[in-house]
């Protein structure tokens, strides 16, 4: 039994206006246990839609959300504990902040679950540590932080909730790369001991390749493919199709190979691919820097 | 969530309305609201019913909408109602309990009240509203007022500043949705507990809210700045509208119409209300 499912959901935004817009057009997916998978596809084909389906803060306007197997809006009056156990972080989470400490920020989603108060130290502070939020923070106020140690306090905050499922929209998105790598790895490290699913939305070919184990691709409100990355990426045809790309790097293989060197293609992250080259031209290695 | 506000929004279209000067469509709207309060007997509301729904099919807005827009203020309307139905005194009571009295007089007050509203929201909204974009509101403002700039007052300044607050409301709506969303996924309620509950849950919405209209506010004189921005000297618009032919008419027609009420008021006076 999958972790998380939809079944056939449509939803439409300002029903009876003219406005109305279909954002999701009759999606089935299903996100199986511990596992990062990643949802990918172009700006506007219903991404962020689709992961507030998952934790009930929009309805389907048709159709059924299952958690474990149970479907989450059979009594309505309970969808609060749904979203205690999957945890969303939207993009640009920092605009979320407002408690006077860091601590008391991370603190918050904790104590309105009703948490007693050593438990919810202990989890603010493992919660710091997956983001890699130093102690010295913990008393200052969030808003003298820097943008990327902002990004860190909001996702704390919800890795403190202990969801069993993670959202993360866009977690990197405007992150410098040691940000970006930091705040990833701090996410797979969180999937790895808590062995629990994680969901992440992103453009980010390259991240998704060396993050993602899954990967859901959508296009025009609907799932066009899902499948590993191997899968995903081997078919950059369908991608470009969909909007997407493969990861550049593969791009820089699939150059190389055009060009006439017998590189593979079906590699999609950096270090991979530095193996292949090493293979193929093991005199490099001692001229490099690695 | 609250993106579903649809009073002060405007409809793109190309309907006459549209079409027409926002100077005389403002000037319209006021008009319009006066003629409403002019109105004094049967007669006079039948036409002034009759032509809100004129006006309302002129624009090609569905009717729909209109009510849509109308459904946030229905407790407004009915409060007033209600006020005018036991406020109003008479000679003989229609029913009378305790200290309650209820008189015709005020039954028709009541009912002339719910018209005289829901006529001046709708007819407001089509003629200006509805059918202007809040730059051509602001464009039109601005004529308006710009022979009291010879007064040293700064009309362009604050037609900016009104272009500003009207650009931003779209965003801020957007944004309070999504914070209210992302604390929503944080345990917060606002919908159950006690008052003093629901007031203390909205603390993680204003606070981020406030924070991030400061944020814009700096990005946008920065980038005004950056666009040598300089408080309307020599500044220009870049669509300008002219009178013409459509707003001369229009201008008739509501004269026409204020004419019809103010005759029909004088001579069919055995229905006044």
């Amino acid at each position: 039994m999958s972790k998380l499912s939809l079944e056939n959901v449509t939803y439409r935004y300002s029903v009876g206006t003219p406005f109305c817009k279909t954002a999701l057009d009759g999606v089935s997916v299903s996100f199986e246990e511990n596992r990062v998978i990643g949802l990918i596809g172009h700006t506007g084909c219903g991404k962020s839609t689709l992961v507030q389906m998952l934790n009930g803060l929009l309805k389907p306007t048709e159709g059924r959300v299952f958690l474990d197997g149970k479907d989450i809006w059979e009594n309505p009056k309970e969808i609060s504990a749904v979203r205690y156990r999957v945890g969303l972080v939207f993009q640009y989470p920092e605009y979320q902040l407002f408690e006077e400490t860091v601590r008391q920020d991370i603190a918050f989603g904790p104590t309105n679950m009703g948490l007693p108060q050593e438990e919810i130290d202990r989890r603010v502070e493992e919660a710091a540590l997956f983001v890699g939020l130093e102690k010295e923070t913990f008393d200052q106020s969030p808003f003298e932080l820097s943008g990327g140690q902002k990004r860190r306090v909001a996702i704390a905050g919800v890795i403190a909730m202990g969801p069993e499922v993670l959202i993360l929209d866009e977690p990197a998105a405007g992150l410098d790369p040691m940000g970006r790598e930091e705040i990833l790895g701090g996410v797979r490290s969180f999937q790895k001991e808590k062995k629990s699913t994680v969901i992440i939305v992103s453009h980010s070919m390259e991240d998704m390749a060396s993050y993602a184990d899954e990967l859901v691709v959508m296009d025009h409100g609907k799932v066009a493919r899902t499948g590993s990355c191997r899968d995903i990426f081997s078919d950059r045809d369908s991608l470009l199709g969909y909007g997407l790309d493969v990861p550049q790097i593969t791009r820089f293989l699939i150059e190389l190979n055009a060009l006439g060197v017998p590189v593979r293609t079906d590699l999609f992250t950096v270090e991979d691919v530095r193996k292949e080259l090493l293979r193929l031209y093991p005199s490099l290695a001692k001229g490099g820097k690695r | 969530m609250i993106t579903d506000i649809t009073l002060g929004q405007f409809f793109p279209g190309q309907s006459v309305i549209h079409r027409l000067d926002p100077r005389t469509k403002i000037l319209g709207a006021i008009f319009y609201i006066v003629i409403v309060f002019l109105a004094k007997n049967v007669f006079s509301f039948l036409l002034l019913v009759a032509f809100t729904l004129f006006l309302v099919l002129l624009s090609r807005i569905s009717p729909k909408v209109v009510l849509k827009g109308l459904k946030p203020l229905i407790i407004i309307i009915v409060f007033t109602a209600i006020l005018n139905l036991f406020g109003k005194k008479g000679e003989t009571p229609l029913i009378s309990f305790w200290i309650i009295n209820i008189y015709p007089e005020g039954i028709r007050y009541a009912i002339m009240i719910i018209i005289r509203v829901v006529c001046m929201l709708a007819g407001t909204s089509v003629i200006l509203s509805y059918t202007t974009s809040p730059t051509a509101i602001t464009e039109g403002i601005e004529r308006l007022l710009s022979p009291l700039a010879v007064l040293h007052l700064p009309v362009h300044d604050f037609a900016m500043m009104m272009t500003i607050a009207l650009r931003f409301i779209p965003t801020l709506i957007d944004e309070t949705d999504k914070i209210m969303k992302a604390q929503t996924a944080r345990g917060v309620d606002f919908s159950s507990g006690s008052l003093i509950r629901r007031a203390k849950a909205l603390i993680p919405i204003l606070i981020p809210l406030l924070f991030s209209a400061f944020r814009h506010a700096k990005d946008l004189s920065i980038a005004m700045e950056c666009r040598c921005y300089r408080a309307g000297k020599g500044m220009t618009h870049m669509t300008t509208h002219r009178f013409g032919l459509r707003d001369y008419l229009s201008a008739l027609v509501m004269c026409a119409f204020c004419a019809a009420v103010v005759l029909l008021n004088k001579y069919a006076p055995g229905f006044s209300l």
